[in-house]
């Protein structure tokens, strides 16, 4: 009876062009989402993972037991494992000395990993690899010989090479373990394990967190997908704020509707109270009229929202070659937006449902 | 007959309408002053002064993807007329589960285009390998102090790195939410070898070059291989190596930086123009309720109305003074409306709201404010004049 008012279809109009903002916006975002996520995915994405100690905010603050190698190194498609110690020292040359960081490695094995290039031969127990950049900055050659100074401990080495890995290894001393061991207590213990596994299969790597101790954590250095994830959940944020004003514009949408058909059923709903209806009656009538038309709003509204969005981005795709936009919304977004806009619209149209229901039999205009 | 002083309609449901209209300027604010103000905060990116121009690769597909040899930097800067240039390199890359823009630069020169006012420790020097200076919007989003010690994961490349933060600033721009490193280790980050960057930024006098007047120079020098004899190495030759090759002018292009961004964005259709078309879209979608608001107000005075055009109104009086009566509340509504908007957008942006990592500026735009009342009006004014034609018809 009240779906026949006019006015209705105006009404689910309303609120199906304002849901068919939020769908053709969120299936637009949702589309250049996921063509981010996927460019991660299709980039080289990474093989190498680190063993860092739980509590530890960086690399030199770290400190994992040696012997947790061994059970990385039981992996199949194990690439390398390498520990390492990292630590700051005192650099001693005969022109000065400087405050750098030592790396404690396998030395052939670690410049292997790093294809790096070396002027000279990879260091031996007397022997220390020196980054190009240091090298130029502290003024060391090839051959030289330098003092490695951590506390009370001394040691001095023979310059076996200068080494370029495009990374900060290039501004560090790198010795052997024995070298770095002889500069620092716990030798149990390593900073952390770098390893690279020839297909980084997650499963694997899960099964690996599940044998390791719970005091230490595994990074994966190359960190694509979070990083877009990261930059994806920013933009759906702020989707999700500007949701907030959509879904007030259907509240009060909704109240506008419910008291336009308050107005225009005064007749029948004064005719149920003059039958003796009870006054839940008109109540559950005017809710359940804003409910259906919330609810055909929506769906009408994602409907036109994503066709919307499709005919444009088609149209873009005419125009601009290179934009290859392709909207579409996930079930669960389909169905809090449906979902959302009944809340919304049960909400608003409370208070004009109660203000009818109060009316007194002859307040109601016949 | 006139009308005007013969209060017939009710506060209240004037005020539901006004309440509706407020909320479409509200939708239409918040996606209008949302939008352009990620376009101005990715326009002026780069800076914003006529006098700053960047030399950048054509053929990359953002801004920060392209590679140009470093050692252009060393063949400009010795070009008269070019007052400061600044090799730059962007690397993203993640802190603490957070994505995070890195700048690798030679700071000496990047503070002649960019001045940073320290607020805490000190300023970054290129010889400081494993240091970071940081944003002070990025300092507080992930609750960074001076002397922290951070693990650098590459997203780009396969790189970790461990980074002491030396100090933090403020530079009222997008570098807020930056960190800045030396140039080479902007290099690692990135994954490229020594001799690669991403822009060069150059202050250059206006009076003596223009951009395509500086391109024609830069090509000229570039084809060449840098005559012998220099006097003194360049500070990042000092540290790195810079090989002395020839370079293909073709793949290079000079423009002021903010048209340099805009190119960009002109690439993938974020124009003003077309944000302002959506904003206006959103609007144009809400306003149905608009309608349908004009028009329940109107029937909710059909008893009155009937009155007045019993004792002689005319149906275009009765409209007019509708439209006059109604008119000042839509106005209201929309400053009102903007000025929720506006609120909730500064909310937003010292929440830390972000788009690619970058908090947005959302800044009020006299032109929107204006378009906005034009639009709330328009679509009342259409309200009224067709419920009117409605009660004509009854």
């Amino acid at each position: 009876m009240l779906l026949r008012k006019r006015g209705t279809v105006e009404s689910m109009l309303a609120i199906a062009l304002i849901v068919a903002i939020l769908a053709s916006i969120t299936s637009v975002v949702n589309s250049v989402n996921s063509q981010a996520e996927t460019m991660g995915k299709l980039l080289n994405v990474g093989e190498t993972f680190l063993i860092l100690s739980n509590n530890s905010t960086s690399i030199t603050d770290s400190k994992v037991d040696t012997e947790l190698a061994s059970l990385i190194r039981n992996i199949t498609n194990t690439k390398y494992v390498l520990t390492q110690k990292v630590f700051t020292a005192s650099l001693i040359t005969n022109s000065n000395c400087s405050t750098v960081l030592v790396r404690g490695v396998d030395t052939q094995a670690f410049l292997e990993a790093r294809n790096a290039q070396i002027d000279g031969v990879s260091a031996n127990d007397t022997q220390a690899n020196v980054g190009e950049i240091l090298a130029r900055l502290v003024s060391i050659n090839k051959g030289g010989m330098v003092t490695i100074a951590v506390d009370n401990k001394k040691v001095t080495v023979e310059v076996a090479g200068i080494v370029q890995t495009f990374a900060q290894s290039d501004t560090e001393l790198i010795v052997t373990m024995n070298v770095a061991n002889l500069l620092t207590e716990d030798n149990n213990k390593v900073s952390f394990i770098e390893f690279a596994v020839k297909d980084s299969e997650m499963a694997e790597i899960d099964s690996l967190r599940r044998l390791l101790p719970t005091d230490v954590k595994i990074v994966k250095t190359q960190q694509t997908q979070a990083f877009i994830q990261d930059i994806n959940n920013q933009t759906l944020s702020f989707l999700s704020l500007w949701s907030i004003a959509v879904y007030a514009t259907v509240t009060i949408a909704s109240y506008v509707v419910a008291t336009h058909l308050t107005q225009e059923s005064s007749y029948e709903l004064t005719m149920l109270k003059a039958l003796g209806a009870k006054s839940a009656l008109p109540f559950r009538l005017i809710l359940s009229f804003t409910v259906v038309i919330a609810l055909l709003g929506s769906v009408l509204g994602l409907a036109i929202g994503l066709s919307g969005a499709q005919i444009i981005s088609t149209a873009i795709r005419w125009t601009w070659i290179k934009i290859q936009i392709a909207p579409a919304l996930e079930i669960q977004q389909t169905a809090q937006i449906i979902l959302f806009t009944l809340t919304s619209s049960v909400f608003g149209s409370i208070y004009p449902s109660l203000k009818a229901v109060r009316k007194t039999y002859a307040e109601l205009s016949l | 007959m006139r009308l005007i002083s013969f209060n017939y309609l009710q506060r209240q449901r004037l005020l539901i309408l006004t309440l509706v209209l407020m909320l479409a300027s509200v939708l239409f604010s918040i996606t209008a002053f949302g939008f352009l103000g990620f376009y101005k905060t990715s326009n002026a990116y780069l800076g914003e002064r006529e006098d700053i121009i960047a030399i950048y690769n054509t053929g990359s597909t953002t801004p920060f993807t392209g590679f140009i040899p470093l050692q252009l930097t060393t063949r400009i800067e010795n070009i008269s007329g070019v007052l400061a240039s600044s090799p730059e390199i962007t690397a993203p890359a993640l802190i603490r589960g957070k994505s995070v823009f890195f700048r690798g630069v030679i700071p000496e020169e990047f503070s002649k285009l960019n001045p940073l006012t320290m607020l805490n420790g000190e300023t970054l020097k290129l010889k400081d390998a494993r240091s970071t200076v940081v944003g002070k919007r990025l300092a507080g989003t992930l609750n960074l102090a001076v002397g922290n010690k951070v693990l650098v994961l590459g997203a780009l490349a396969e790189r970790y790195l461990e980074l002491k933060i030396k100090g933090i600033y403020e530079s009222s721009s997008s570098l807020d939410d930056e960190a800045i490193v030396p140039l080479y280790v902007g290099q690692w980050l990135r994954g490229t070898n020594y001799e690669t960057i991403s822009i060069i930024r150059a202050k250059i006098d206006k009076s003596k070059w223009t951009p395509t007047l500086l391109y024609e120079a830069i090509a000229q020098k570039a084809e060449a291989p840098q005559s012998e004899g220099k006097t003194k190495p360049s500070p990042i030759e000092e540290i790195i190596p810079i090989p002395n090759i020839a370079i293909n002018p073709e793949n290079l292009d000079v423009k002021e930086t903010q048209k340099f961004m805009k190119t960009y964005l002109d690439r993938y259709g974020m124009t003003q123009e077309t944000l302002l078309i959506l904003a206006t879209a959103v609007f144009i979608f809400a306003s149905a309720t608009i309608f349908s608001a004009s028009h329940t107000l109107i029937h909710q005075h059909e008893h009155e109305t009937e009155v007045l055009r019993s004792l002689g109104a005319s149906t275009k009086t009765l409209k007019l003074d509708l439209i006059f009566k109604v008119l000042p509340w839509s106005i209201a509504a929309s400053l009102i409306g903007v000025l929720i908007a506006e609120a909730a957008l500064l909310a937003m942006e010292s929440s830390g709201v972000q788009a690619l990592s970058h908090t947005i500026h959302f800044q009020p735009d006299p032109l929107l404010i204006t378009l906005n009342i034009l639009l709330v009006s328009a679509i009342v004014v259409l309200g009224i004049m067709r419920s009117t034609k409605k009660l004509k018809s009854q």
